[in-house]
């Protein structure tokens, strides 16, 4: 009776459990979705600053300005994780942590100073105009990059 | 006529959803995009373009809304999202391309109801 080792292929490795196939860019699989919500937003948020910078900037031009740095923000975050190469990778965790720090900040501002925001934009009441995903995306969003930090990559390597 | 005919709004709002729903069925069962969800994204184009169609012709004979220009520029977008869905989804070989299809069938429902907001005589 030949021992299992002898046939088990000289590159194959000896973990326990078979490793996940890792993900081979940002934009594929989960990042597929993520990517089409990020581009959504991108395109609605940019072009709903614009028409409020260009219509009516003194109504309010703190939150109108806030909502074309989201824009610019969700810009980044399609742009980057679309590209995937590592330099992109560090952009969108920076962006996304941005992001994050945003919907919570403007939320708070939001819903403490209504006067400040009349109308509201992208980050106003922490996303709930969007039915709160500006609040949960740039979550996965870190979380889906997390997977070519160190400890991804040596998850990928180990298998 | 006082208002857009209500029937195509209701229809795509319907047909978005149930869209929305049949591809996240296919995202759970761990199905790529297939024929079943182009034919899906298809048919919802072809309602698209007869809102838009039916919305211009309420433009030409003189209704207004109080934004023309956001108006205007839903008209344009409306097209492109099942068009632009149809090549980023198909393109993906795992679940997660249909998944992409389930949101352009909720955004095209959302896109009703914003659509009523800018001009209310569109309406469901």
């Amino acid at each position: 009776m030949t021992p299992p080792d002898a046939v088990t292929p000289p590159q194959a490795a000896a973990s326990p459990e078979p490793a996940p196939s890792p993900p081979e860019s940002t934009r594929t699989g989960p990042g597929r979705l993520l990517v089409a919500v990020y581009g959504l937003f991108a395109l609605s948020a940019s072009a709903r600053a614009a028409v409020q910078i260009a219509t009516k900037f003194g109504h309010a031009p703190v939150a109108y300005l806030l909502s074309a740095f989201a824009a610019v923000v969700y810009i980044i975050a399609t742009a980057t994780l679309t590209s995937g190469s590592p330099r992109a990778r560090r952009i969108a965790v920076v962006s996304c942590s941005v992001e994050f720090a945003g919907v919570l900040a403007v939320g708070t501002w939001s819903l403490v100073d209504h006067a400040m925001f009349p109308d509201a934009t992208v980050w106003s009441g922490y996303g709930s105009g969007y039915g709160f995903v500006p609040l949960v995306l740039p979550v996965f969003g870190l979380l889906w990059l997390r997977r070519w930090t160190r400890r991804g990559r040596n998850r990928r390597t180990a298998g | 006529m006082s208002s857009v005919n209500g029937a195509v709004p209701t229809i795509i709002v319907i047909a978005g959803l149930a869209l929305a729903a049949y591809a996240l069925l296919m995202t759970a069962l761990n199905r790529r995009m297939g024929l079943s969800l182009l034919v899906g994204l298809g048919v919802l184009e072809i309602l698209l373009l007869v809102l838009i169609g039916v919305i211009v012709a309420r433009l030409i004979g003189g209704g207004r809304p109080a934004g023309l220009a956001v108006l205007i520029g839903y008209l344009i977008a409306m097209p492109i999202v099942p068009v632009a869905a149809a090549f980023w989804g198909a393109l993906e070989r795992s679940r997660w391309g249909s998944a992409v299809i389930a949101v352009a069938g909720l955004v095209a429902a959302v896109l009703m109801v914003r659509l009523h907001e800018i001009w209310p005589a569109i309406h469901v």
